[in-house]
This record gives C-alpha cells, structure tokens and sequence, in this order.
C-alpha cells in the first residue's frame, strides 16, 4: 500500500523530474537514518558523496550525450583504458604531468571516435559505443596483461584526499556540475544541445551545425569519462584493467533517474547529481543494511527499468 | 458568438440537396472544453446518407474536435448524437469504427516497413491453410482498393515507406474505403496529392455517395470544397456560423464566413527597384533530379517557384540553403560564390529558410516560443560564449508585435500555439537572423485562411525593406497573391520564367505539365 501511494506521488510529481528524485533520495535517506545508526555518522555521509562523485562526473557528459539524443555505452571501459594509460606512462617516464594529461586525452580521444562513427560514418551511437566498449576495454587488458599497475601522486591526492574533512572528488564533482550547469542553460553551444535533441532535421535547416555539436557532446563525454578514470584509480591507488566494468549502467541510471529524457531535447544538470547521489545512497543502503552484494546488483537493474518506465509512462500520457 | 451568428440567409440543414436521403446521423448541442477553455459551442450538425459536407473553419475553429467526437476519439460534455433515430456513444475510436464510423486523419499512420498490402490488411490478414500469411490474396485484394480510390498505379508489394506523402495518404484512404464505412471522415485528405490522384480521389468519395455513404471533408482549399461536397459548413470560434450549397455562394463568401471579416490579401502591385542581381544560379545540378537550372534574382523582389510534386522545389531549395550539395554549376549570393557544407553556413551568409513541413522540419517541440524563435540567431548576438538571453527575450517581443502571434507569453511551449502561429514563430526564427536571402518552402501549408493572409503581409512588407524572397508553392493562387516573378519547374528541369503580367493559372499549369 505504502509503496503504491509512493508510485502515485512519484508520478504525480512527474513534471517537475528534479522533484521527483529529490523526493526519493530523501525517503532513502529518512528510511537510513532509522534503519542504522551509522548512516548520519558524517564519515559514512562524505564517504557517500566521494562515491557518488565519479559517477555525477561522469554523468555530466553522458547528460549532454542524452540530451542531444545519442547515448554512450563506452564510459566504463574508458573509464579503466585512461587509468591505465595514465598509470603506465606514469611509471614508464617518471612524469606525473605527462600521465595525466595522456589520461585525460585519451577519453577525449575515445569519445571523438564515438562523435566520428557517429556523425560521419552514420552508425547509430548504441552500436557504435557498445563497440568501443569492447575495444577500449580490450585495449585496457593488452597493456597491463590483466595485471594492475599502482598509481599514486596527484590522482591520488584528488581521489582520495580530503580539504577541511570534505572529499576532494566531491569538491571537484560540484565545481563541475555549476560549470556543466550554467554551460548547458547559458551558452550558444548548450542551448543547441538541447535543440537537436528536441528535433534534429529542424535544428539543421534552422542553421545548427548538427555533425559539430553531436561531435562535441561525445568528445565532451569521454574527456569527463577519462577525468573519472583518473579519480577512480586514484582513489585505489591502483590502476586496474578492470576498473569501471559496469560503470555504464550507474551514469545511465543517474542521468535517466534525474529527468532526462532517453528521446532528447530535456534534462537538467541538478537532477542528474541528484540522481547521482541517489545511486550511491542506495549502494550504501546495501553495505549499511547488511545485504548481499549480489542483491545490489538486480537492485541496480530494477531501479534502471523504473527510471526508463517512469519516463515512458509520462510520454505515453503526452503522446497516446 | 454563438448561435445567434449563424446566418439567416444561409440554408437550415433540412433544406439541404440530400433531404430527400434518409437521416444519418443527427448531433444536438454538441459541446466540449479543455481545461476550462470551450472548444465548442452546442454545434446542431444532420448528416444524410448519399451526401458529402465540406468542413470549413481555421485552425482552432474546433473541426478536428468535433469529428473526434463524432467518431469516438473524445467524448462531448454535452449534447446528444443519434445514429439513425438511435441514440449512440462511442466510447473509443473502436467502437465508432465497428457502428461503421471512419476517421482518416490529416498525420499519416502507414507503417513504412511494411508492404502496402500488408497496411491494407493490418490486423486482418488472410491467411493460407498452412495458417500462414496468404500474400497473393492479399496482394489481389489490395490492387482492387488501390484502384476504387484512384490508386492503381501503386504497386501493393512496395514498401510502404518509399511511396511519397500523397501516395502515403492515398493508402489510408484505401484503408478507410475497406471498412465500408457509413460516415467517412477525411482531414485535408488532398494537402499532398498531385492533380491526378485528386482526380482519381474525387471519383471514390463521388462512388462512396452513390453507395450510401455520408462524408465530411475538411479542407482548406475552397475550389475543391466547391466542387466536390452538396453543402458547406463553416465553424468559426467552435459554433457554426453558416451552412451553404456551393451553387448558391462564392469562395469570398466562404472566406468572409470562416474568418469573420470579409477582406482578403490580394496582390498589390509593387515595383523592384534597382537593378542587383541577389541571388544567380547557373548550370545548377544535382546527381538526382534537377539538371541544368539557370535563374537570376534581383534584390527585394518576391520570386515564386512553383512545380508539380516531384517537380524539385524543395530539391531547389535545399541546395541553395546547403542541405545538399550541388554537383555542377555555380550558385552566387550578391556576386559572391556560395560553396555550402551544411545549412549553418548557409544562415551564417545570410540565408534563412523556412521549411515546408512545420512538425517534422520545424519547430522544436519541447521548446518554449522564445527558444524556437531564437534558434538561428544565437550565435549572431552572442556575447562570448554565451547566448545573449535578455536580448533574445526583446527581439522575440519585437517580432510577436511585427508578425502579429498570439500567445501567453513567449515561455510557454510552441506545441501549444495553433498552427498559423507556430508558422509566424518559425517566419521569426527566420527573421531574426537578419537574412539578406529569405526561403520560404510551401509558406502557408495547413494553415488557416486569417493566418495566409497574414503571412502574406508580412512577406510583402519585408520584400518592400529590401529582403530577397524564394516561395515555393505549389499552390498556384499562393504564387499569383504574392510574387513578381514565377520559375516554373518540371521534372528537375526549368520550363520558363513568368513576368507578373504574363502570370495566370492557366499559363502556369500549362508549363508546370510541360514534358521533356
């Protein structure tokens, strides 16, 4: 009863999608604080927002990607590939600078191959990402043999540190989400973004560069994926081939979760780090309340079909 | 505005030609809202068995919700419909479709994977012994449908998805005939059709009568209501203002009763000065259609392009606004070589289209009227980066003012304004980003009377400033109302250019039919 009058007010609040999920985070959160005593400890809190911070970055261009009507399948592989690049060159030349930056250019470069099969060899983004999945990944395991490689300094600092007890990641997750934020609703770029997600052919003969916008939100995607991979070894001190297998479903999750539309043209940046925020609260439900992992993982899949069918129901009433 | 509109001189529904056919249908106070606003106003509607009502109204007369409710897609708030001296009311569409009620609406519903005998059988397929799909038959089934509605030259095996729209259209109308329905409902069925297929249209709906069938037609073209359709109704403002028979009224007429004022937008003698060539194409090809187009523009003028289907207005068009590419010969703006990539660069030169084919090409649907207007002119008034916001809000306000929209307020979104002036939206979008080149792809497509003659004035009042205007059309009174000059295209290829004293409909369709 309780969790179908839960269903209506979620539904009921279903214009207002930031609303919506700020709602359920705050029922997650409530339920917590009574479920366990640990839960309000301000350790266990910063420790719930540095887990949801690489997911909230990484989301930030996935937003975009989505916004424009595309998606990206890749960003858990290029999430572990620029860790790896950035670790291997780490240690290979001694030079923290070049590792990093090789990091950080190699998700810029894995997303413009994304941009480029896209717009100019025309293959539909699901396909062509769930390729780079693959690769990039593949690519990850030839260069370590499957053998993680440590990885320290900077990163580390960003991935793991604190500034006045607050995690760095965390710090940087909002810095990027006020950017992000004000760079969507504000600038020439931003605001062409969201129109052709709405309509693409319109936005073309109204005088949008369609092929260098799409080009620009999957270059965007992977830069930030690349930035996530960086802070997610960090955090481990560890760059491990491995590293954000399945981070894909937790950044669609997020961005779907906090109101933007999979058909494009809405969504907003504040509901995508709440919906962020929402997926680590739950992860941390798991561990809090004691529950296997494994419960964790069907959790995962459930809350992404009741995002995805929260939005169709809406448009099913818009459009029928 | 209400009943007490309705004209006296105008013919009571019972002296109408088929009183002597049996009642069909007979609606009484037939009234609904939406959200507190009334669409419709106790509308009194008789339908006789062997007759065929032309539907006039503009956009937002309440037309289509009132055949909704006809048909089952909405309920009245009011009112009662009798079906033959029986009370009815349909709950869904399903139900009007089974009392034998046929609606075929203005948006194609062809699925384009599918054959067109597969479309014309959706949900009732044959099927052979084996209990799998019988092809030939229906294939054999569908041939004769095709033929009843003057579609025989489509083949049933193609793919439904490579006919064009007017061919689209002609297959739910073979849709709608196999119901064998008793009241057949048609939104704007000839919009897209060519000349033939209106011909070969014309003669179901003529054979569906003599069957005993009771049809309404919408449309916005008032030629084919006269000679099609026994009487004419107009809804105006969701109450029905008059009822005539073609015989005994005049388009004017008509006009004066859908819109409420009796003036319609003529053609005012104008005068280009100088003598700048804005836009000159020679030799301009492309690898598919058009072949060998030599035009010359001068700055300010209003030059009409006008074709058949097929004939490559919109082909023209998209090459000059850098959708395509042209493959041979030279397209030059103001003496200036123009070698397009993609339409950005087209706006960025100065040349703004606006698109035929508002819902699919353009306006953004989720988008506010502002952000719709705004669309092509951010980067011109950018600041940086940014989008110059306060600014946007100003010249959008300026157009609403200039252009005459109606609306709230320019955040609310554009899917919620009426055709006519969502299309003054995408005329600002255009406007706004200050062209020296202005397209216009069937400008006036689907939009109401009032709303034309609007759009009209607006073109002619920005030709007169100084702006160079493209209109294709292929409605030839379109072309006569506004332009000074017609380039008359046929198969891809010029056929000749009309001067505004040697322009007359005759002459017009007689080059567009002319062959190679």
């Amino acid at each position: 009863m309780a969790m179908h009058s839960g269903l209506t007010f979620v539904r009921g609040l279903g214009r207002h999608r930031e609303a919506s999920v700020f709602a359920m985070l705050a029922a997650v959160a409530i339920y917590l604080s009574f479920a366990s005593d640990y839960f309000l400890e301000p350790r266990n809190l910063l420790n719930v927002g540095r887990q949801a911070s690489v997911v909230a970055i990484v989301a930030l261009g996935q937003a975009l990607v989505i916004i424009a009507r595309g998606i990206d399948l890749s960003v858990g592989s290029v999430i572990g590939l620029s860790a790896v690049v950035a670790a291997v060159l780490m240690r290979d030349t001694g030079s923290e600078a070049i590792g990093l930056t090789a990091g950080l250019l190699t998700g810029l470069v894995c997303g413009l191959v994304n941009g480029v099969l896209y717009t100019r060899f025309r293959i539909n983004p699901f396909i062509a990402t769930l390729g780079t999945l693959s690769i990039a990944r593949g690519i990850a395991l030839l260069m370590t043999g499957g053998i993680p490689v440590p990885f320290g300094g900077f990163a580390e600092f960003v991935g793991a540190g604190r500034i006045f007890d607050i995690p760095v990641s965390f710090l940087l997750m909002i810095v990027l989400a006020v950017v992000v934020h004000v760079f969507a609703s504000r600038t020439v770029i931003g605001r062409e973004i969201y129109a052709i997600g709405d309509n693409p052919k319109a936005s073309r003969l109204a005088g949008v560069n369609l092929r260098a916008i799409r080009l620009f939100v999957f270059a965007f995607c992977g830069l930030l994926a690349g930035l996530g991979g960086l802070i997610l070894a960090g955090n481990l001190a560890s760059a491990d081939p491995n590293l954000g297998m399945g981070y894909e479903l937790d950044v669609i999750a997020a961005v779907i979760l906090g109101g933007t539309a999979l058909s494009g043209g809405r969504g907003s940046i504040l509901g995508v780090v709440i919906g962020a925020l929402l997926m680590a609260l739950l992860n941390n439900a798991f561990v809090l309340l004691g529950i296997s992992a494994y419960w964790q993982v069907v959790t995962k899949g459930l809350v992404i079909i009741f995002a995805v069918g929260l939005d169709g129901l809406q448009r099913g009433s818009d459009d029928d | 505005m209400m009943q007490s509109d309705r004209m006296n001189e105008a013919a009571a529904p019972d002296a109408a030609a088929a009183s002597a056919q049996p009642l069909l249908i007979r609606a009484r106070g037939i009234a609904k809202g939406f959200s507190g606003n009334a669409v419709l106003h106790s509308v009194d509607l008789d339908l006789h068995a062997g007759e065929v009502v032309g539907l006039l109204g503009e956009n937002g007369a309440g037309k289509s919700t009132l055949m909704h409710i006809l048909s089952g897609g909405l309920q009245a708030d009011t009112g009662t419909i009798e079906m033959e001296g029986a009370p009815v009311r349909f709950g869904s569409v399903a139900e009007g479709i089974a009392a034998g009620v046929s609606f075929v609406h203005q948006e194609l519903s062809v699925i384009g994977a599918l054959s067109v005998a597969e479309n014309l059988h959706l949900g009732r397929m044959a099927k052979t012994a084996a209990g799998l799909v019988n092809f030939s038959l229906m294939q054999k089934a569908s041939r004769a449908l095709l033929e009843r509605v003057g579609a025989g030259h489509i083949d049933p095996r193609k793919e439904a998805g490579a006919l064009r729209a007017g061919e689209q259209q002609l297959i739910e109308i073979a849709k709608a005939a196999a119901r064998k329905p008793r009241l057949l409902i048609l939104d704007e069925p000839t919009s897209s059709l060519t000349p033939h297929e209106v011909g070969g249209f014309f003669s179901y709906v003529r054979e569906a009568r003599a069957a005993g069938a009771a049809i309404i037609f919408i449309t916005h073209r008032l030629e084919e209501a006269m000679s099609l359709c026994d009487r004419v109704v107009v809804l105006r403002n969701g109450a029905i203002v008059s009822e005539r028979r073609p015989a005994e009224t005049t388009r004017q007429q008509l006009i004066a009763d859908m819109t409420g004022k009796p003036a319609i937008y003529e053609h005012r003698p104008r005068s280009v000065n100088g003598g700048e060539i804005a836009l000159s194409l020679r030799g301009v090809s492309d690898d598919r259609l058009l072949d060998g187009i030599d035009l010359d523009i001068r700055k300010g003028e209003i030059f009409g392009l006008f074709g058949l289907v097929g004939a490559g207005r919109t082909e023209l068009l998209d090459l000059i606004h850098g959708v395509h590419r042209h493959k041979a010969g030279t397209i030059k703006l103001f003496g200036k070589e123009l070698s397009l990539l993609d339409p950005s660069q087209a706006v960025r030169a100065g040349i703004a289209l606006v698109p035929e084919g508002r819902k699919t090409a353009g306006i953004l649907p989720q988008h506010s009227v502002r952000d719709n207007a705004a669309i092509s002119s951010l980067r011109r008034f950018a600041r940086g980066v940014f989008s110059d916001r306060a600014g946007d809000a100003g010249r959008v306000e300026r157009h609403r003012q200039s252009l005459g929209i109606r609306m709230a307020s320019d955040t609310q979104a554009i899917s919620t304004l009426s055709g006519g002036n969502q299309q003054k939206v995408i005329f600002a979008r255009a406007l706004m980003a200050e062209p020296r080149l202005l397209l216009l792809d069937e400008p006036t497509h689907g939009v109401d009377v009032g709303a034309k003659s609007d759009l009209y004035g607006i073109v002619t009042r920005e030709a007169d400033k100084g702006l160079t205007v493209i209109v294709a059309s292929s409605e030839v009174p379109e072309i006569l109302a506004l332009c000074d000059r017609v380039a008359i295209l046929s198969k891809g290829r010029l056929a000749g250019v009309l001067e505004r004293a040697e322009m007359t409909e005759d002459r017009i369709l007689t080059m567009a039919f002319k062959e190679h």
